[in-house]
């Protein structure tokens, strides 16, 4: 007997852990209530962490974000502009700071190079002539849309079910287990019941909604933040600011744009989200300081993107310290709702790994400990194989 | 970070709505959101499904011109709905539509599936970067790259006189594709302009040009088109 199970939410967790689960012989099913990708993945800005970023205050997200960073520049070259990046350093402070974080990412085992500002400059023309020095890390730039459509394109391809402008409305249920959804086709209006042996809720800053349709409550807290695109391509490396983590401390090239970024504040509602003028004027003047020319471009886009952070109280006032990381909540466990998972949090750099590590818990769950994931070697098929694979289907997803 | 409160604006949307099964006909229903000023059509979309239309469906995602999913009919003219701001836009009403020359699956969604009917998977998708030349990038790294400019977002084949939904050409994005491809891969020359001088191919262009004009990511289709049509006769000559 083939298991069934249910994922809900077509970014790029549920993109990445339908594959991983049909890979395993799972068969899956994955429903998303609007178009593929539309909720925080695609509007990331496509920065591929090396871990650097996260060295000196999460060494564990950093190491996971380091290898990650190899594994998807393996499996999905295609989608990924491996450019590396800088962190640069532009005053005294920055340069006791560069002491702690060299240390840190020789730790979790970050490659780090020192550069001399004129080596720099030699590299990033753009850079600030106020720069003291840099460390070239290995940082990327990804297509935030079609690095997680090619997991897409590779789940169809494995004959995974997916059902786009399909939401979940409630769970099926028999003794207080879960034991599938109702949802309803946003084309058509057709209402149906879907059964399965596992449903997971994977619906990044939406999971909290979702979960709460079959009565329980997780840790979730939307926290929007702006990005803007700059119209040119000022560096083709990725420019961090090097000192502690903190808003409009990134720039991101990306095919013949900028983006800059990012804010962070907290939401009650992940769709009620707006782009403040002020957030925008901040962070160009914040990147301005690391590439002058940015204070010059001129603006192609500027948006907010929810992301689905796991809420933590003691950083209300101060959500930047709040963990990116992930976590699993089987909801049998937990809330005595068996044949719930939800799966939430982390970021895209480590999208793969959090898909395998919600796939391993699903298995357990099912019984079927000893189903690996197979995602680690192969190689992705590039994103347009996605709408080949829907052509196939009948165009019927 | 606090946030600043910006001016807003009542903004009047017409959005066609449509239901394939044909339980209700297709129409432009109208609605009336606030916005602030700085709005595009996309946000406004994305105010109405919240507050007006919770079934209204639309394709986006990245929500900077990166993605090509939003692309609509905007006040008759195809263009990107997240980078179309509402204050460039003349007139009282805001006409939104699907983007012509693609099935329609529901309200602004349009099935994408033919667009890549003749886009090899494989065709290349990343390129030099143009400053990696006045750079001296580290010897691990060589040359920069990028991504290529084609978002494939539709409207160069939604704006073709001869890519019509029932028609053969296989459309200015497939072919600016193809030649990209060989501008990277020259020794796949000889197959590629196979393809590109087939029955399909670059002799059904038109010369419109609006392919060029209208591409939202300047990739200029049409100077491709002309420079595999150059290609393609001078290979049928030797």
């Amino acid at each position: 007997m083939t298991e069934h199970i249910i994922v809900i939410g077509g970014g790029g967790t549920g993109a990445a852990l339908a594959y991983d689960l049909v890979t395993r012989g799972m068969r899956v099913s994955l429903l998303e209530k609007g178009e593929i990708l539309s909720g925080a993945t695609g509007r990331h800005h496509g920065l591929l962490h090396s871990g650097a970023r996260y060295a000196v205050h999460d060494p564990d997200a950093a190491k996971e974000c380091y290898q990650e960073n190899q594994i998807l520049r393996r499996i999905a070259p295609f989608a990924i502009e491996q450019n590396d990046g800088l962190f640069i350093a532009t005053d005294e402070e920055d340069r006791e700071y560069a002491l702690r974080f060299l240390e840190a990412c020789a730790l979790c085992g970050i490659p780090t190079q020192q550069l001399s500002a004129e080596e720099a400059l030699a590299l990033e023309p753009a850079l600030t002539p106020n720069l003291l020095f840099a460390v070239r890390v290995p940082d990327a730039t990804f297509d935030p849309f079609r690095l997680p459509l090619s997991f897409l394109a590779a789940a169809l391809e494995e004959g995974v079910t997916l059902d786009r402008f399909t939401e979940v409305t409630g769970f099926l249920e028999k003794g207080g287990n879960i034991i599938g959804v109702k949802a309803r086709d946003l084309r058509d209006g057709q209402e149906r019941e879907l059964g399965a042996d596992l449903v997971i809720n994977a619906a990044g800053a939406w999971a909290g909604e979702v979960a709460s349709r079959a009565g329980v409550k997780i840790p979730l807290q939307p926290g929007p933040g702006v990005m803007v695109a700059l119209n040119g391509r000022l560096t083709d490396m990725v420019i961090n600011h090097l000192k502690p983590a903190g808003e409009g401390d990134i720039i991101v090239p990306q095919r013949r744009l900028t983006i800059v970024g990012t804010s962070l504040w907290l939401a009650e509602h992940p769709d009620d989200v707006e782009t403040p003028p002020d957030h925008v004027e901040r962070m160009i003047e914040l990147s301005s300081a690391l590439v002058p020319g940015v204070g010059e471009a001129k603006i192609r886009a500027a948006w907010s993107a929810s992301r689905p952070l796991l809420d933590d109280p003691r950083w209300h006032d101060d959500p930047q310290q709040m963990t990116r990381s992930f976590r699993c909540f089987d909801h049998g466990e937990l809330d005595g709702r068996p044949g719930l998972v939800s799966l939430i949090g982390g970021k895209a750099t480590t999208l793969r790994v959090m898909a395998e590590i919600g796939a391993d818990l699903a298995c357990s769950l099912l019984g079927r400990q000893e189903l690996k994931s197979h995602t680690k070697e192969r190689r992705l098929p590039p994103h347009r194989r996605f709408f080949h694979q829907l052509g196939n289907a009948g165009g019927a997803a | 970070m606090t946030k600043q409160e910006e001016e807003r604006v009542r903004v009047h949307f017409r959005v066609k709505r449509h239901r394939p099964d044909g339980s209700a006909p297709a129409q432009l229903t109208e609605y009336d959101v606030s916005l602030p000023t700085s709005a595009t059509v996309l946000d406004g979309l994305e105010r109405i499904r919240l507050e007006e239309e919770p079934g209204l469906i639309y394709r986006h995602s990245c929500h900077h011109a990166s993605c090509g999913t939003c692309a609509c009919l905007i006040n008759g003219l195809e263009r990107l709905a997240c980078v179309t701001t509402i204050a460039e836009l003349e007139g009282e009403v805001i006409t939104v539509e699907p983007l012509p020359g693609f099935p329609v699956e529901a309200d602004l969604v349009v099935d994408m599936v033919p667009f890549y009917r003749d886009l090899d998977e494989e065709w290349s998708s990343l390129r030099t970067s143009e400053t990696s030349k006045k750079k001296s990038p580290p010897d691990d790294l060589k040359l920069f790259s990028r991504l290529e400019d084609c978002i494939e977002c539709g409207i160069c084949v939604a704006v073709c006189p001869a890519a019509a939904e029932d028609q053969p050409f296989m459309g200015p994005a497939a072919l600016a594709a193809l030649n990209r491809q060989l501008q990277n891969h020259p020794e796949e020359e000889e197959s590629l302009l196979r393809v590109a001088g087939n029955e399909r191919g670059e002799s059904l262009c038109q010369r419109a040009i609006d392919c060029s004009k209208r591409c939202p990511s300047k990739v200029s289709p049409a100077r491709h088109i002309a420079e595999l049509r150059r290609l393609v006769s001078s290979s049928n000559e030797s």
